[in-house]
């Protein structure tokens, strides 16, 4: 069996040829928090989607847990976790999840226990008997949640979890994602809110107007230009440009009383010391050298703004 | 299948459209039963309660039929507004509400939903045309006298019953089509028009044999081939008012008999009608994007 739990190959699935998602080849290893980022409209949604046969591709093809997507097969050992959650609100909490676990057929012997520990894991002990017509949007997205954890599944689709959920609600979810990779499983992020994702995923996929830019492990990926924050004595003017072979981009950030801040992008990592070394031959003075840790922001700006750049490049010839 | 069949019951148990169409149908079973007993009382007053001649013994029968006709004829009604307005949004309903996703993400063939779903429907709608026949029935013989009381049979009860149930599901499965094809609204209004169209060239076929107009008849014909509801209806009331010694049909007679009897094959071909439209449901269902 492959190391991948989710595999797909040039999957398609786009309107008239337009929008949707285009040629996505991904492969999702087992037992990760996958980040699978974009801009709304980007075609997040369309891709999960296609993966659960929701929708029909249009082209290309993809495997979960080695089954053809679209087939029930490859629905056996999943949850879902929809981003425009509903739910029969004439149902109750605890009704809804029993339905599920008929479609799942979950043994009657297990089902009470799991729906208990279940309605307490996502935070709604004591409130299974309420009908649903009467949660707010944040207790609706748990009980979703709820519905996607019942079958113990090996993966998880989770397409923007916390979009209905206060700050505590998002951090107990994103408490509960943790805890599920640590039992093995795999959990499929979907998600626009960049700092959600930068805490909990290990590997991450960018999608930016329906096709795949980059995908890959999160600590690799971030490995982007190297910047770092210096304050320096000033500086003469055409300093920066003297130093291209190492200097990508310098901006300044600060100015005051003889010092100025500057945001300095390099080619490497080791070029940090061989730009300390210049500044102390031109006789400038160093007060500070902070290298900035990359966020998960940066590395989306960095990637996004380089597809952009070639495809740029590409209409222009 | 069956799990979805017991969500479709708690969905429409719990819909204010079916408490409504609920006390609705009590409320015209009480006129009903008013309606038939003043008749009745009248009726009786009129002849002295004694059967005089074999005139009044036809024109008794007559009146029976045709109160009793016009009692299932609403029944029918109601019944078939219920299916319609419970089945046609079942699925698209879903799909606009995005509803359905969760249950799609379920290791089940879609086939599953949409024969769980007739399974649901079509269990509450028998038993609902089931309560209103026999309430109608019920009516007829306890209030309508010696006049409008009409003698019936265990099984020309049976059999009628069993035909007055089969619009529903025809309606059910012909609503699941297009519930599966296209919006609720529109599904609705497709339907509503096949309904109009189905009894409205059912009127117009009756008078066609009574006028003798060929014209008409084929336009009652066209109109049962294209919705074969009111040959469904027309069905049960030969069922129920010909009885097999009687030499004069009672089921021919008046606005709510059948001048132009619709044949056997005409039940088989509701019933493949309906089949048919059940399978192209299951067929568009798993095809189609939600």
């Amino acid at each position: 069996m492959s190391d991948y739990v989710i595999e797909t190959h040039q999957l398609t699935k786009q309107y008239d040829g337009k929008a949707g998602c285009r040629n996505i080849t991904l492969s999702v290893p087992k037992g990760v928090v996958f980040g699978f980022l974009g801009p709304n409209g980007a075609g997040k949604s369309t891709f999960v989607r296609t993966l659960l046969g929701l929708l029909v591709p249009t082209g290309g093809s993809g495997h979960i847990l080695g089954q053809p997507i679209g087939s029930v097969e490859s629905r056996q050992k999943i949850g879902y976790l929809p981003e425009l959650f509903r739910y029969p609100d004439w149902l109750t909490g605890q009704q809804l999840l029993e339905s599920h676990a008929d479609l799942c057929k979950i043994p009657r012997s297990e089902r009470k226990k799991r729906i208990a520990s279940l309605l307490e894991r996502v935070g709604l002990s004591g409130r299974g008997n309420e009908k649903i017509r009467g949660y707010s949007k944040g207790m609706q997205q748990r009980i979703g949640l709820a519905c996607a954890l019942l079958s113990d599944p090996e993966i998880i689709f989770l397409d923007e979890p916390t979009s209905a959920l206060d700050p505590i609600g998002r951090r107990e979810v994103r408490e509960l994602m943790a805890e599920l990779r640590d039992e093995g499983k795999t959990i499929f992020l979907n998600s626009h809110l960049l700092s959600e994702v930068e805490t909990i995923c290990d590997h991450i996929a960018i999608i930016h107007r329906s096709d795949l830019i980059v995908q890959g492990e999160w600590r690799s990926l971030s490995s982007v230009n190297p910047q770092t924050e210096i304050t320096t004595s000033s500086v003469p003017d055409g300093l920066w440009k003297s130093l291209s072979t190492i200097v990508t981009e310098a901006e300044l950030l600060q100015q005051e009383e003889g010092k100025t801040h500057w945001l300095i992008t390099l080619n490497e990592e080791d070029d940090i010391a061989i730009l300390v070394r210049h500044l102390s031959d031109l006789g400038i003075s160093l007060y500070r050298i902070v290298p900035r840790i990359p966020r998960l922001e940066d590395v989306f700006m960095y990637w996004v703004n380089r597809e952009e750049a070639q495809q740029s490049h590409v209409d222009h010839r | 299948m069956w799990t979805i069949a017991k969500l479709t019951w708690r969905e429409i148990l719990s819909k204010r459209i079916f408490h409504i169409t609920l006390f609705m149908s009590f409320a015209f079973l009480l006129f009903y039963a008013i309606a038939t007993y003043i008749a009745a009382q009248e009726a009786t007053e009129q002849t002295g309660g004694q059967a005089v001649s074999s005139d009044f013994f036809l024109a008794q029968t007559f009146f029976a039929t045709q109160i009793l006709g016009v009692g299932l004829y609403f029944a029918a009604f109601v019944t078939a507004l219920l299916a319609i307005l419970s089945s046609v949004g079942s699925i698209a309903g879903e799909i606009e509400s995005h509803q359905i996703d969760t249950l799609l993400a379920r290791p089940l063939h879609r086939r599953t939903i949409v024969l769980g779903k007739f399974a649901g429907l079509g269990s509450l709608l028998i038993l609902y045309s089931i309560c209103l026949f026999l309430g109608v029935l019920a009516i007829n013989q306890w209030l309508g006298g010696e006049i409008l009381r009409f003698e019936m049979s265990a099984l020309q009860v049976i059999k009628a019953l069993a035909v007055f149930v089969l619009p529903p599901l025809l309606l059910i499965a012909v609503a699941l089509l297009f519930s599966s094809i296209t919006t609720t609204i529109n599904g609705g209004i497709i339907l509503i028009i096949l309904y109009g169209i189905s009894f409205i060239g059912g009127f117009v076929e009756q008078m066609g044999v009574l006028m003798n107009k060929t014209s008409m008849i084929n336009i009652g014909i066209i109109s049962s081939l294209l919705f074969p509801l009111d040959s469904l209806f027309r069905k049960m009331t030969v069922y129920l008012f010909d009885t097999a010694g009687d030499p004069i049909s009672f089921a021919t007679q008046g606005l709510f008999g059948s001048l132009s009897t619709p044949s056997n094959a005409m039940l088989v071909y509701a019933a493949l009608y309906g089949i048919t439209a059940l399978w192209l449901s299951i067929r568009r269902f798993s095809s189609r994007d939600v």
